[in-house]
């Protein structure tokens, strides 16, 4: 049973390889009808599929690829042309086989999905009809008159040809099959010397390379049924080649089997250079073959397994910033310590290797663009069809790398915005002719690198965006006011189509029109940290850029810090950082602003969208971060720039998922944990935020709280000696105020930051360990709350510097040990504002 | 001599047996203290119990959301159940824990006043929750019974439910 399971993996997992190459190669043929070597690869690819799935036991796949084949095999021979209407149902059929296949994938079973329409629909494409089509007549007509023209039944009406076509094509097809089977035994024989000298050459070589597969036994089975089928069909084609008329087809295919044999019979298994350009293809089309000869080289591995992988590099990176930021640590330590330059040297080739590993596994997470671009000339091939246009796609940077999860996520943005300028762009060909424009309408998808990001750009020749059509249909609905409407830029005006509830299409159609898209356009993009930028111009075409990091798990970012948290803020939208003073605000309509260069930029203050409480003095200097994002700028005030760092994202998890303005958490040198800033979201907060952005100077005063009694005063005694502590207290007893106890200035800080109390006053002793009294002052003075907190200096230090210091680091009083009790009763009173009718 | 140990883990854990009669009639919790109140959890659904450490705050989350903390790498919610069962914020004493609870994929930090001890109940002491609180909405397992007091047995998953 695992075995099957194991082989049923390889199976499907080949089966949508050689399937999502064959859409394209469709959608190619249908441009190229002749071109044998893609009708050859598109047969064979249903045929592998065709010999696996009977070999597996899947009979309704076996059954459809088998209907497919034959129609396939017909067009091969040149009996039947690919026009669109017989391409659809070929289409269809491989729809139902990625249906099936699906299926299989889910359920290790084919059924379920209802084979018999197409079936009989490939049927009668391989008995000549075209179904339900207005040029099928031509068709039958050309497929009939090439070998043996028949003119008089074109006088017959429409259903009478096509009866008697019918008819004929039968008598027909009963006599070909006669002679051609007699063509066939014919050429079987003559082609028996070189397919059994083939087959001994080949034998062995596969019996080798055997040895490094694992399912030694099916790949084999595998491998005979195709030789097998190769020479049959092979015998066939030589056969039936002489039969048709056609003389170009002829020529190409007789060609072939000439150098054919050379290449397969040559000792060496490996394709050679020189080979001919068909063998390559067949080997691409069939992996059975393949396979063998890329075991060196590729191994496939689950992507849990890389997940994980990169979370253990994640965790990695973290280390390595808390390596460096200890190694920091020490360095101001130790100076000039000979053991530093050691540590230096770890530290360095640590998070050098560390940033290759980090690079290198990031680039085993890499898939080509070209995996979600390969789906695009078919759905643009069904679009033009069904919306009557003429639309070419033009593709290029396929091969450009782009993270495995973002090239999933990439897909159905892409599909919006290409069904969008297929259906709005693009014009129909009356009305690009009557505008001198090329009739097809040309879509340009592009990818490449910028910088760390990819881009990937859409750009249509249709009829552009109009600016003001867009600002008409958006205040009609409701999504701007007037004021915002007379603001806009036309880049602004272009960014509406993303507005949820937007859309110009005057008729709803199935493609698109139904308000929903090009919203959800913008939130996937923003999901993985791009950006988009549009460009269009009325009559010449829309251009739109969407700008992707190249990975999501590990981004650069901004440490910003407000009042006592940091927030990390992506660097990619960052456009610059630039410090400005407050009397460069600016207060317009309610909200800050500030001049920058030429343009005015709105501000906002980080503490403001994350409700960060105000307690430390703000600087005379403010920071502002201005974030870009598409078009639209902000400025951000923060307090203080931290630096650039490499951070890992974490998600918040489940519990706390889905808070406006957080995209995520990283875990910071220190162990702390950072907030990673949303930028889009913020952009979209800030509008909503009122104007506080400058600092509020009026913070609560801690005495405004109500008095009734003595003991509501509170004083802190901060001092490390006990026995001072003690004659402190001794001496501010008859006051009956609350007095609490800290025996350095780390120890008093603490407490004033935990807010259990209002003090009320503060008795400092300067020396003290851990921290001493000026160095408290100081950062208590920090504090808007305790900027009117008054703090006495109690010491035993006397000179005239040491009250300098004290004044300096804001002390209001300087009392010198030795003090009598009562002096220091009525300085606290005094400071304390103690009403004197509480006194007892 | 891994033999030797194993045998006398064996030994060790038959003995348990005995005294605990069937092992599944019996549940073991880890009781706690919030406010004035003993509490349990089931001792399995606790990751982890360590001491408080410092954590950042989360903007726009109810006032029972401390914000979210770093243990080992993962960045975890830390929650105040103090705070949600509507009793004042109290400073962090010595006795402050942090119990890591975990549900599933579901974890969350409790902050909680102080740890009691490791409980054993037989199942058939454990009572419903009281009518009052009954509903699927109960935040309440059930009720255990000792000999001199009860004890408030509060469902994990539905503490590490989002309810805002």
């Amino acid at each position: 049973m695992d075995e099957f399971q194991e082989i049923l993996q390889d199976f499907l997992v080949e089966s949508f390889e050689l399937i999502e190459q064959l859409d394209q190669d469709l959608v190619e043929l249908e441009n190229t009808p002749e071109d044998l070597e893609l009708l050859n690869g598109i047969f064979r690819v249903a045929h592998t599929v065709k010999g696996a799935s009977s070999f597996l036991n899947f009979d309704v796949l076996t059954h459809l690829t088998h209907h497919m084949e034959d129609v396939l095999n017909k067009a091969r021979h040149g009996e039947l042309i690919l026009v669109p209407d017989i391409m659809d149902v070929v289409l269809e059929s491989i729809d139902l086989m990625k249906a099936l296949l699906e299926t299989i994938r889910d359920t290790s079973a084919d059924a379920g999905v209802d084979v018999a329409d197409c079936v009989i629909k490939l049927d009668a494409i391989t008995k000549g009809q075209v179904p339900e089509s207005i040029e099928s007549p031509v068709v039958v007509e050309e497929v009939l008159v090439e070998p043996e023209p028949e003119l008089d039944y074109n006088s017959m009406d429409d259903a009478a040809v096509e009866d008697e076509i019918q008819r004929l094509l039968s008598e027909r097809q009963a006599q070909d099959k006669a002679k051609r089977k007699a063509k066939i035994d014919a050429g079987e024989t003559v082609l028996a010397a070189p397919s059994i000298k083939k087959e001994p050459s080949v034998e062995p070589d596969y019996d080798n390379m055997d040895d490094n597969e694992i399912e030694a036994e099916i790949q084999r089975l595998l491998n005979d049924r195709q030789n097998e089928d190769k020479a049959k069909r092979k015998a066939k084609i030589d056969a039936g080649e002489t039969v048709l008329v056609a003389p170009s087809i002829v020529e190409e295919v007789v060609v072939t089997p000439a150098p054919k044999p050379t290449p397969e019979s040559l000792p060496t298994p490996k394709p050679t250079p020189v080979v001919v350009k068909k063998k390559e293809e067949e080997q691409a089309a069939a992996p059975t073959k393949r396979a063998p000869a890329a075991v060196e080289q590729t191994i496939r591995v689950d992507v849990k397994r890389l997940d994980h992988l990169m979370n253990l590099i994640g965790e990695l990176v973290l280390a390595k910033n808390r390596l460096i930021k200890i190694n920091d640590d020490v360095e101001e330590r130790y100076e000039g310590e000979e053991f530093l330059e050691e540590l230096n040297q770890v530290v360095s080739i640590v998070s050098l290797v560390t940033t290759d590993l980090q690079i290198a596994v990031m680039k085993t997470r890499m898939l080509p663009i070209g995996k979600v671009f390969n789906k695009f000339p078919r759905m643009i091939r069904d679009l033009s069809r069904e919306l009557k246009k003429n639309i070419e796609l033009e593709i290029s940077g396929e091969e450009t790398e782009l993270d495995k999860s973002i090239v999933e996520e990439i897909g159905d943005p892409l599909v919006h915005i290409i069904r969008n300028s297929c259906d709005h762009g693009i014009e129909t060909p009356d009305i690009r002719a009557g505008q001198g424009k090329n009739e097809a309408g040309t879509i340009c998808l592009k990818a490449y690198n910028e910088g760390n990001q990819i881009v990937i750009q859409i750009d249509d020749d249709g009829k552009g965006l109009d600016a003001t059509m867009l600002k008409e249909k958006s205040l009609e609905k409701g999504i701007i006011t007037d004021k915002e409407a007379d603001n806009m830029s036309n880049k602004e005006a272009f960014s509406l189509i993303f507005k949820p509830g937007f859309s110009t299409a005057a008729a709803v159609t199935s493609v698109s029109g139904r308000g929903v898209g090009m919203d959800v356009v913008k939130t996937n993009i923003e999901k993985l940290n791009g950006i988009i930028d549009m460009d269009s111009e009325v009559g010449v075409g829309t251009s739109m850029k969407l700008k992707i990091p190249l990975t999501l798990a590990i981004i650069q970012a901004l440490l910003v810090g407000v009042q006592e948290e940091y927030y990390a803020i992506p660097l990619a939208s960052v456009l610059e950082t630039v410090r400005i003073s407050k009397e460069e605000i600016y207060t317009v309509e309610g909200r800050s602003v500030m001049r920058l260069r030429e343009e005015v930029l709105s501000l906002v203050h980080i503490g403001d969208i994350f409700e960060v409480e105000r307690i430390l003095d703000s600087a005379e200097y403010a920071y502002v971060v201005v974030l870009g994002l598409g078009t639209s700028k902000l400025g951000l005030i923060v307090d203080t720039l931290v630096g650039q760092e490499e951070i890992v994202i974490k998600s918040l998890g489940d519990y706390l998922k889905g808070i406006e303005g957080i995209a995520g958490a990283t875990i910071r040198g220190d162990g702390g944990v950072t907030l990673i800033v949303d930028v889009v979201a913020l952009m979209q907060m800030a509008r909503d935020v009122k104007s506080t952005a400058m600092i509020s100077e009026t913070v609560g005063e801690s005495s405004s709280n109500t008095k009734d009694k003595a003991s509501d005063y509170t004083v802190m005694i901060v001092d490390d000696s006990k026995t001072d502590r003690t004659i402190m207290i001794k001496a501010l007893d008859p006051l009956g105020v609350t007095l609490v106890e800290a025996t350095d200035g780390q120890e008093a800080l603490n407490i004033l930051k935990a807010g259990d109390y209002n003090f009320d006053g503060m008795l400092i002793d300067i020396e003290m360990p851990r921290m001493d009294g000026y160095t408290l002052a100081g950062e208590i003075k920090k504090y808007n709350k305790y900027k009117n907190l008054p703090l006495i200096a109690v010491t035993s230090r006397t000179g005239k510097s040491d009250r300098m210091r004290g004044v300096e680091s804001g002390m209001v009083e300087y009392i010198t040990k030795p003090y009598s009790a009562d002096y220091l009763a009525s300085v606290v009173q005094r400071n304390i504002n103690l009403k004197s009718e509480f006194l007892s | 001599m891994s033999d030797q140990l194993k045998s006398i883990i064996n030994k060790q854990s038959d003995q348990q047996n005995a005294i605990n009669g069937n092992i599944d009639d019996v549940v073991q919790l880890v009781g706690f203290i919030i406010g004035d109140e003993e509490y349990a959890v089931p001792i399995l659904s606790i990751q982890e119990i360590i001491k408080p450490f410092s954590w950042t705050r989360v903007p726009q989350v109810p006032k029972y959301v401390l914000g979210v903390f770093n243990l080992r790498g993962a960045v975890i919610p830390l929650l105040d159940l103090r705070a949600k069962f509507g009793l004042e914020t109290k400073k962090h004493s010595d006795e402050t824990r942090f119990i890591v609870m975990r549900d599933g994929d579901d974890v969350a930090g409790f902050v909680i006043d102080r740890l009691t001890m490791a409980i054993r109940l037989r199942k058939k002491d454990i009572g419903p929750p009281p009518d009052t609180t009954k509903g699927s909405d109960t935040i309440i397992e059930g009720v255990g019974k000792q000999e001199d007091k009860i004890i408030t047995i509060l469902k994990v998953p539905k503490l590490l439910e989002r309810d805002f």
